[in-house]
């Protein structure tokens, strides 16, 4: 066998992607074959299960799987050979690689590039609600946009960027040479692109690509062409990555922080990924399930959802919204949390502040947590559940709001006084605090029942989303790309052009989200690819500023690009920074510290004389220098 | 290195390998991924769990659906079988705490024949059941929620089976043995959620 | 540090211009013309619920980008100030405690005043008008009971309202009886609105769902999908008629004798 074919790579996952097809196509026929049914070979049944399957040969070609499988076969464990580990040229950025911090590169670009994917998808939605009637898509193809574009930018960026950036930074910001374990996290990355080749490729099946919402509510999702199939599984690919990454975030932060390093004395955006791992491990499941029983009853006729066989035997509808909500409403804090721990970094630096009240910020993520469990009815006041339950739902929700607030507050008094340097990060920072704020407040009002009722599913809600996921979320990934982008690349970014993508941002995502509050009060229902006249001017305006909006992203990924190969070089701690992070070099050396630090003090002491996070020059116990830290067990 | 445009090693500091990490915790590593493993998977449960509640008590359905009943007595004894794989799993961990090889060997090896045989009777029972999951919303949860826990027993038994080959290879020690402890940990979970299934399902 | 100082003067005019962007966010939140025409008993305490939702936001939204403001233009570093870091305040429990205890008393008091508002928007009425709707992929259709007593199904709805003024046309205010609607789904989830009247309930396979809707003015308004149901989604709408108690008649007279059975 050629040597390319027996290394792991893209040359041997091809060659076993395609024995994957082989395999699932006979096992489909062969399962047909023993249960009777007609027709022997069925394209689609043969298309379902190559889904399933032919990611696992795909990945198991790359190498994901490789150490796992030798530790099955029963033989010796055999020593870490360390010479591989971390990036040594671009290629090492296109393979399955254990180093936290080629992963971490490895998220971040993958998730950008299906952000501008979905992104793209919104222009096309604005483009063709730019005029009342049919532009240039009909409803079918309408409708797969906004499904597709809510679905990537939710399961392939938001939520995963994050774990990304984490990715990279929270092994630093403890003081531990890695995650846990290593290889399962290069899976839970590698998961990543199949599930975001599955969405993309459902356009090319027939019948088009998946079309009933980011949500895909039972029966309407079970009734659909074989692209539903793609969000289906797709969901539970990016799921099995979220839940790995989570288990791994939470054994790292458990069992690895440097001596010294007690929980109180964590940089906040550990908390905050410790709090979202906890909604991650617990939540996921729950969309994983409610996808298997749509991929149940679409292909093997289960009747989850079916209340057409009969009384009796009939299924539940309202079942799926439950079920579906239970993961989806935690979904949006795992959305927004790292976000909030993204930003108590840039404030506390970027202020010269300790951040104020560091401990109710760290207690207001565990509510959140919490709390976050006992609201998801909030998204089904008027899906015909029981009445009784609205009310509850309403006071929970609106609980929320006060470690929200608390935050909000908190970072608000981080700033008084503070020594405020106002560059791109602390500037998408502060957008956030207001944009973010705006968004709390529709949420306040959709929590209100009788408000909920008129406005449920109209263009208000999807203002609502907007305000909280891009004036949210995507702010504090920007703030977090840019204040980390010399660490990560060791090169700065231009100042300028940052400043001109963050006014540009911000101005035209009011001017295009802005509107939609009041378009959808006056009565546009949401994901309609035609509306009544009376709302032509409104959405015209909101297009012609969603465009700019689009635009505006452009200036971001030439600073990017342009800064990551010609940047002037970065230096260890160009912000003066006192977390453990900025005390290596940019970018940080390949096993991150020569010895791990020792913890001795708070990470945001600034402004008291002397004050130190971490200390370097403690020695610790000298590595062997073959058989480091591996054990009898697959990591 | 050249002019890099993606961050590669620093050519200095070419270190053997990475500084041993700091142990912030008394709980070891794979036991606490094992344990926040099974925390996700008794939330898949869960989520089937909602789906029966659904289609049992808020639809008013009868259970089981008219004209399917379910084999208490055989699912009684696959519970026996299944419990006792669990004491077999545990002599066995026993055993390597206490560096008995054979029993570890016999306990490894029993738990995978009980195991074994609780998988054969479930699809056994599923052949002569005489319904089918297409035949009403009750049939669909029963499968659903049996089939994914016999799912996870498949899952269990391969964990097993590869931990018995390392036991039959003489990889455990007194000292070092999480490779039996964590799938036993596993296999307990398994035990615990089906006595959790065969009382909701056909128990109550 | 002294540029960090905040004099009671500063105070005072950040609470200046706080008030008077708040009121003038409150008077521009109140001018927008933000709900369609009120059409039903339901909408005036929704409409209302949302001035005095628009009453507490603007203030907040104010307080948060005035001291964000503020602190941008006071706070930020000036040139010979790059090393200079800021005082080392950790907490206060004094404030913590308020803006803790503050949105949880007024949040609490605003779930009360919703409560009440539904409790409102729900009541039931004597004299019903029982009707039945089906929603199917891509059409509503009603089932009215007619003046012979059989059942017949129409594509538009009309509902009666006895007008409380001396005008009968497009407009005039009436007092109506209370629309009692079951709502169907044959095929998958849709959602009935009426945006006019505020009302919305999901139409679910397998059930039945309902609401009721108390038209207060005489006019033709659109019944609008608010679930994605498919290719159609946004084509599936419907009318509903608001007419006086004689045109009514007259209608369900005529659909009677037309469609039997």
């Amino acid at each position: 066998m050629p040597v390319a074919l027996r290394q792991p790579g893209w040359y041997r996952a091809l060659a076993t992607s395609l024995l994957g097809v082989a395999f699932c196509l006979g096992l489909t026929t062969l399962i047909r074959s023993l249960m009777g049914w007609d027709p022997l070979i069925e394209w689609s049944a043969i298309a379902t299960v190559s889904m399933i399957g032919v990611p696992f040969f795909f990945l198991a070609g790359l190498g994901a799987f490789d150490y796992w499988f030798y530790w099955m076969s029963g033989r010796p464990t055999r020593a870490e050979d360390h010479s591989t580990h971390g990036a040594h040229s671009w290629r090492d950025y296109f393979k399955v690689n254990t180093d936290h911090k080629v992963i971490g590169v490895q998220y971040v670009c993958t998730t950008f590039i299906f952000m501008f994917i979905g992104g793209l998808m919104a222009m096309l939605i604005r483009a063709e609600l730019a005029a009342p009637g049919s532009q240039f898509v009909d409803g079918q193809d309408y409708n797969s946009l906004f499904s597709v574009h809510a679905s990537l930018l939710i399961f392939l960026f938001i939520v995963p960027v994050f774990a990304g950036l984490a990715n990279y930074v929270l092994p630093l910001m403890i003081g531990a040479p890695d995650m846990a374990f290593p290889r399962l996290n290069a899976l839970s990355f590698w998961l990543l692109p199949i599930a975001g080749t599955l969405m993309v490729s459902s356009f090319l099946m027939p019948g088009g690509a998946f079309a009933s919402g980011w949500t895909a509510y039972a029966p309407l999702s079970t009734s659909q062409p074989l692209g539903q199939l793609c969000f289906t599984l797709g969901v539970q690919f990016a799921g099995a990555s979220s839940i790995a990454t989570a288990l791994n975030f939470l054994v790292t932060i458990i069992t690895m922080r440097a001596p010294g390093m007690s929980f109180w004395r964590m940089p906040l955006l550990v908390w905050a990924n410790f709090a979202t791992s906890l909604l991650v491990v617990i939540a996921t499941p729950f969309i994983a399930a409610s996808q298997f029983f749509v991929l149940l009853d679409r292909t093997l006729g289960f009747h989850f959802f079916d209340t057409a066989i009969g009384a009796g035997r009939e299924g539940n509808v309202i079942m799926y919204q439950h079920v579906f909500w239970f993961y989806s409403h935690p979904a949006v804090y795992i959305m927004m949390l790292p976000g909030f721990g993204i930003v108590s970094e840039i404030v506390s630096v970027k202020s010269r502040k300790p951040i104020f009240g560091y401990r109710m910020m760290a207690f207001s993520l565990l509510a959140i947590v919490l709390l976050g469990f006992t609201v998801w009815a909030h998204h089904m006041f008027v899906s015909g559940m029981q009445d009784w339950i609205r009310v509850p739902m309403m006071v929970t929700t609106a609980i929320i709001a006060v470690p929200t607030g608390i935050k909000i507050f908190s970072w608000l008094a981080t700033l008084w006084r503070g020594v405020l340097h106002l560059d791109t990060p602390m500037l998408f920072s502060l957008g956030f605090l207001t944009m973010f704020t705006l968004g709390g407040i529709s949420g306040v009002m959709l929590a209100m029942v009788p408000f909920d009722i008129h406005v449920s599913d109209t263009y208000f809600i999807v203002a609502h989303i907007h305000y909280v996921l891009f004036g949210g979320s995507l702010f504090t990934i920007f703030a977090g790309v840019y204040y980390w982008f010399p660490k990560m690349t060791g090169r700065m970014y231009n100042e300028k052009l940052g400043k001109i993508h963050f006014w540009a941002t911000f101005v035209f995502f009011n001017l295009t989200f802005g509107p939609m509050h009041v378009v959808g009060i006056q009565g546009m229902p949401r994901r309609v690819a035609d509306y009544a006249a009376q709302y032509s001017e409104l959405n015209l305006a909101i297009s012609v500023a969603s465009f700019m909006l689009g635009i505006s992203t452009l200036v971001f990924l030439y600073n990017m690009v342009n800064s990551w190969r010609n940047g002037p070089k970065a230096e260890a701690n160009p912000y003066k920074a006192l977390t453990l992070e900025w005390q290596v070099s940019s970018p940080p050396p390949i096993f991150n510290f020569d010895n791990i630090p020792t913890v001795v003090g708070g990470p945001y002491e600034y402004g008291v004389p002397g004050a130190v996070h971490g200390i370097f020059d403690k020695p610790s116990p000298q590595p062997a220098a073959a058989v480091a830290s591996s054990s009898h067990e697959p990591a | 290195m050249e002019a890099a445009s993606l961050p590669t090693a620093p050519a200095a500091h070419e270190h053997h390998g990475p500084p041993e990490a700091h142990n912030s915790s008394t709980v070891d590593r794979q036991t606490l991924g094992m344990l926040l493993f099974i925390v996700s998977e008794i939330m898949v449960f869960g989520a089937f769990f909602t789906a029966y509640f659904f289609i049992r008590v808020v639809n008013g359905n009868p259970w089981p659906a008219t004209n399917e009943e379910l084999p208490l007595a055989i699912a009684g004894f696959n519970t026996l079988v299944l419990v006792s794989s669990s004491l077999t799993m545990h002599w066995a961990l026993e055993a390597a705490k206490r560096n008995n090889r054979n029993a570890m060997k016999l306990g490894m090896v029993a738990t995978l024949l009980l195991g074994a045989t609780f998988l054969m009777v479930q699809i056994n029972e599923y052949v002569h059941l005489g319904f089918a999951p297409y035949d009403s919303a009750q049939a669909s949860v029963f499968y659903g929620l049996t089939g994914l826990h016999g799912a996870h027993v498949f899952i269990g038994l391969l964990l097993l089976l590869f931990a018995a080959i390392r036991v039959f290879r003489g990889h455990f020690t007194p000292a070092e043995h999480r490779g039996i402890e964590v799938p036993g940990i596993y296999w307990h979970f398994v035990d615990v959620m089906w006595i959790i299934v065969w009382t909701t399902v056909y128990v109550l | 540090m002294s540029s960090r100082d905040v004099t009671k003067a500063d105070v005072v005019r950040m609470l200046v211009i706080g008030a008077v962007a708040s009121a003038a966010g409150i008077a521009i939140g109140l001018s927008i013309n933000w709900f369609p025409t009120a059409a039903a008993t339901q909408a005036g305490p929704i409409d209302t619920f949302f001035d005095i939702m628009i009453f507490l936001s603007v203030p907040v939204f104010v307080l948060v980008t005035t001291i964000v403001l503020f602190a941008v233009i006071r706070f930020r570093v000036r040139p010979g100030e790059e090393d200079l870091d800021g005082p080392p305040v950790h907490g206060n429990t004094r404030i913590e405690i308020v803006w803790t205890a503050i949105p949880a008393i007024v949040l609490s008091l605003l779930c009360v005043y919703a409560a009440t508002v539904l409790s409102d928007i729900d009541a039931a009425k004597a004299d019903q008008l029982k009707i039945t709707t089906y929603a199917q992929q891509f059409a509503w259709s009603y089932e009215y009971t007619g003046t012979d007593g059989k059942k017949f199904m129409t594509d538009q709805m009309f509902v009666p309202c006895r007008p409380t003024t001396a005008k009968q046309d497009e407009g005039a205010p009436c007092d109506g009886r209370q629309l009692s609607l079951d709502i169907k789904a044959v095929d998958v989830i849709h959602s009935f609105w009426i945006p006019e009247m505020r009302m919305k309930q999901d139409a679910v396979p397998g059930i039945t769902t309902h609401t009721k809707i108390n038209p207060n003015r005489i006019g033709t308004y659109p019944v609008v999908c608010a679930e994605l149901c498919g290719v159609g989604h946004s084509a599936m709408r419907s009318t509903i008629h608001v007419v006086t108690p004689a045109q009514y008649t007259a209608w369900l007279k005529l659909n009677s004798k037309a469609k039997t059975g």
